[in-house]
């Protein structure tokens, strides 16, 4: 990703960990991430991106997902997993980021 | 080809698959075909059975062996422990999703609507490190 578009962008990441760390490395990097802490997956549940007992012990852990929102928070891309060792290509991400 | 050939082949199929795969994790295209290592496999497993056919030997049936073991899981991880069950969701191409807000790492309040008018955004779900 270029830096224009790093800066026109803002990645939003939400997981269930507390992201410090995730969020100190972003820093480091001069990327333009934001981490943010669902810990008890409230908002993840509300999306309806819930891996029913899919974590170890049993417990939920998130369906993983990626969206890309247009400038008025309409959902222009989309890329659900049904097989969690499968993530979207950032390729495919960056092109639909491209087509804003 | 003989059958302690075979058998070797078959291992070095078995085994490359395994090195080759935790390798090229990051690489999206293999990454996001894990079939293909139940695949691999399922060849090695082929390439053992034809070593059996040809004699029976120790080799040729521990080849067999590892590589229908190794085709066993990781058929079971790929088509068992990995699948995420569809569940209904809120997200839809063209529509806006519910607003939310949640903590970033130094503590303050975001929410997605803050974005908008003002950037497009990726929003990413991951399952986080446990």
């Amino acid at each position: 990703m270029s830096e224009a578009e790093r800066a026109g962008v803002e990645v939003v990441a939400v997981s269930p960990d507390r992201n410090e760390q995730s969020q100190r490395l972003a820093n480091g990097l001069h990327v333009n991430y934001r981490f943010l802490a669902d810990p008890d997956l409230s908002v993840t549940r509300s999306y309806g991106l819930i891996h029913r007992r899919g974590g170890p012990g049993g417990v939920d852990v998130p369906r993983p997902a990626t969206v890309v929102l247009d400038r008025d928070g309409v959902v222009r891309w989309l890329s659900l997993s049904d097989n969690y060792q499968i993530r979207p290509d950032p390729g495919d991400v960056l092109r639909a980021v491209r087509t804003l | 080809m003989t059958s302690g050939r075979l058998a070797l082949l078959s291992v070095v199929i078995a085994v490359g698959t395994v090195v080759a795969y935790a390798l090229l994790l990051g690489v999206p295209s293999v990454r996001n075909h894990p079939e293909g290592y139940v695949a691999a496999f399922a060849i090695a497993a082929t390439v053992a059975g034809l070593a059996v056919a040809l004699r029976r030997r120790w080799y040729a049936w521990l080849a067999l062996g590892l590589s229908l073991l190794l085709f066993a899981g990781g058929a079971y991880i790929n088509f068992v422990l990995a699948r995420i069950p569809a569940e209904p969701t809120v997200l839809r191409v063209g529509e806006r999703p519910p607003d939310f807000t949640l903590t970033d790492a130094s503590g303050r309040q975001v929410s997605l609507a803050e974005y908008r008018g003002k950037k497009p955004v990726v929003l990413v779900f991951y399952r986080g490190y446990w």
